[in-house]
């Protein structure tokens, strides 16, 4: 909980006392901060979840190199009683915990569930060594992540739930072969993450993700759907080879990217602090690389060939996504998310003529980062040194690819950074002039 | 979520957890005790694994395998393959195809990054025997001494309705543990 919350929670009953507010609005206020902080309806504290998990990753770990050190004196059935023992142990504690329902702490039911998911990859892990099975780790990784899953949803261990999350955006890396069954292949990645729903019931679910395990899933889900859009690229040349397309996959990396930015809230969700909305912070930084690096021409003559994209079922499917998002967007007025996510469209470009393409997407972001400047300054919520740096980065990489001397790209850097530093200067006054002083 | 809901999901989840390791020994048991013997010559350098200790990397010598004109395979691919054995008494894969063969074994294998013309590099289905960590230096010394000579290191896999499992390393008919075991005294 920030100290602001904190702050504030502590003034409510003296508020109220002073008839300042009524009890309606106390208990609403109290309801909306302790439920931002505490999103899944458990007063869990990082600290607590970080020991419990601590300590089931140290007596994971020694349990699997004592497996590990495979004991050649046993026979087979007293190796796998290994392998078995400290599962049926893990399990019964698990057990135990689950038996204690909400009278269980957080840090047990982190512990409990931390520990049977490393005992379930060591019984695995004895059984392929026993039988001196290969090293085809997707395989493994994918049986353990279904297995430890239930875990995530009965104990509501969120250790589990991050291992899980990890796991299957790096499974699909392993599965990135072309001859790979679709059913095997990165394509599933969404129905794997959508395994996670069940932590949060109900519709539209009753609790939100807290904070950091909403920056757990941002970078997560973008990986893993990318590496399944990306997947679905795979094409057979006119030699026989098969092969990624690879400019169409980055395009539609970015249409997934700018899915996950407009990923709609609701009016809580939109108020919320900009901390609390990774796939904003994480879509725009990813959207204004790509929309940099399509400033350039070498990158932004590839559009042409963004034609075949049109052929896939992913580019329609992500276009639609993005179109209802987009549209929701309008309807809330999120204007500044709306424009970054707009990005991923500047491809289209692709029927103007070549020199202009990249000449187009460089006025886009400069428009763009004047409006984030401008929209601060006329009352409206902007975001000035994103503005700012955006507009920065597009002098930079222009200077980078024109024929100016050295001497004279050296003073527009100089005279760049200067501007850049007395506009930060700027913006701190202003912001100390508009907001007043809160405790 | 609802106790009965919540134990009713974790009882299903703790038997699957059960269940998957005991079908895969079921299967490899099963392979071990009926399967066919084929021997396969190989090299074998030794690494490490984090999760499973010591273990010596097998890398049959075959490495490729002829394809019909009419079979397009892909990377990462499933295929079976039949064997050939020789006068010495070592297997080589022959014969490819999509489906199990009506007669005989045939061993379950996947196409590798490469492909090239009509041969396909393999992907072997174990590549790994596990060691204790006490005689992994004394395998280094051994394999060092053999691996080059003219018998050559011998991988015995059995083999069952596609499915292979590596059961013992040997040099000159003398399994590699028992060699091991006595070098170590």
């Amino acid at each position: 909980m920030s100290s602001h919350h904190r702050w504030l929670l502590s003034q409510v009953p003296e508020w109220e006392r002073e008839g300042l507010i009524d009890a309606t609005s106390a208990a609403a206020l109290r309801g909306r901060y302790t439920d931002q902080n505490t999103a899944d309806g458990s007063r869990i504290g990082f600290a607590q979840i970080a020991m419990g998990s601590l300590g089931a990753l140290l007596i994971g770990n020694g349990l699997i190199a004592v497996i590990g050190y495979n004991w050649d004196e046993f026979t087979r059935p007293t190796r796998l009683l290994f392998a078995f023992l400290p599962l049926l142990t893990s399990q019964i504690f698990s057990w135990w915990v689950l038996r204690r329902g909400d009278g269980a702490s957080a840090w047990l039911r982190e512990t409990a569930g931390l520990l049977q998911s490393l005992t379930t990859v060591g019984c695995l892990a004895i059984v392929s060594q026993i039988y001196n099975l290969g090293g085809n780790w997707p395989d493994l990784l994918l049986g353990w992540m279904l297995l430890i899953l239930p875990l995530a949803w009965v104990l509501r261990a969120k250790s589990v739930a991050m291992l899980y999350l990890i796991g299957t955006a790096i499974w699909p890396f392993g599965q990135f072969n072309a001859g790979v069954a679709w059913h095997a292949s990165p394509l599933i990645y969404p129905l794997l993450l959508a395994g996670l729903l069940p932590m949060w019931p109900g519709w539209p679910p009753k609790t939100a993700p807290s904070t950091w395990m909403r920056w757990m899933i941002t970078p997560c889900a973008t990986v893993g759907f990318c590496c399944a859009a990306s997947f679905a690229t795979y094409f057979t040349s006119e030699s026989g080879y098969v092969h990624v397309n690879a400019e169409v996959a980055a395009w539609l990396c970015a249409l997934v990217v700018a899915c996950i930015t407009l990923f709609p809230l609701n009016a809580n969700g939109i108020s919320e602090a900009l901390g609390r909305k990774p796939q904003v912070i994480l879509g725009a930084l990813l959207l204004l690389g790509f929309g940099l690096a399509a400033t350039f021409e070498d990158f932004s003559d590839e559009f042409d060939s963004l034609i075949g994209a049109f052929r896939l079922p992913w580019a329609w499917g992500l276009l639609m996504i993005t179109a209802v998002f987009s549209a929701l967007a309008v309807i809330q007025k999120r204007w500044a998310v709306l424009a970054i996510a707009m990005i991923a469209m500047l491809p289209l470009f692709g029927g103007v003529p070549g020199e202009w393409q990249h000449w187009l997407v460089t006025l886009y972001l400069a428009a763009l980062g004047i409006a984030f400047i401008v929209l601060e300054f006329t009352g409206h919520r902007g975001s000035p040194r994103l503005g700012a740096t955006l507009i920065s980065l597009l002098t930079i990489a222009r200077m980078a690819d024109s024929d100016f001397p050295l001497l004279t790209k050296g003073i527009i850097f100089i005279a760049v950074g200067i501007a850049f530093l007395v506009f930060n200067l700027l913006i701190i006054r202003h912001g100390r002039r508009s907001s007043p002083v809160t405790p | 979520m609802k106790p009965l809901i919540a134990s009713l999901i974790f009882l299903v989840a703790a038997l699957a957890q059960w269940a998957g390791p005991l079908w895969r020994i079921y299967t490899y048991e099963q392979t071990l005790a009926h399967g066919m013997l084929i021997k396969l010559k190989c090299s074998a350098p030794d690494p490490y694994d984090p999760l499973r200790g010591r273990y010596l990397a097998i890398q049959p010598e075959q490495q490729q395998i002829e394809v019909p004109e009419n079979l397009r395979l892909q990377e990462g691919v499933s295929f079976y393959a039949g064997f050939d054995t020789g006068d010495d008494g070592l297997t080589t894969l022959s014969g490819v195809s999509f489906t199990p063969p009506e007669k005989g074994e045939s061993i379950r294998l996947r196409t590798r990054n490469y492909v090239h013309g009509s041969y396909i590099w393999i992907d072997w289905p174990f590549e790994r025997f596990y060691l204790n960590e006490k005689l992994a230096p004394e395998a280094d010394l051994w394999l060092a001494e053999n691996i080059r000579s003219a018998q050559g290191v011998i991988a015995e896999v059995r083999v069952l309705k596609g499915k292979a499992v590596l059961a013992d390393l040997s040099l000159a008919g003398k399994s590699f543990r028992e060699i091991l075991k006595e070098r170590v005294k």
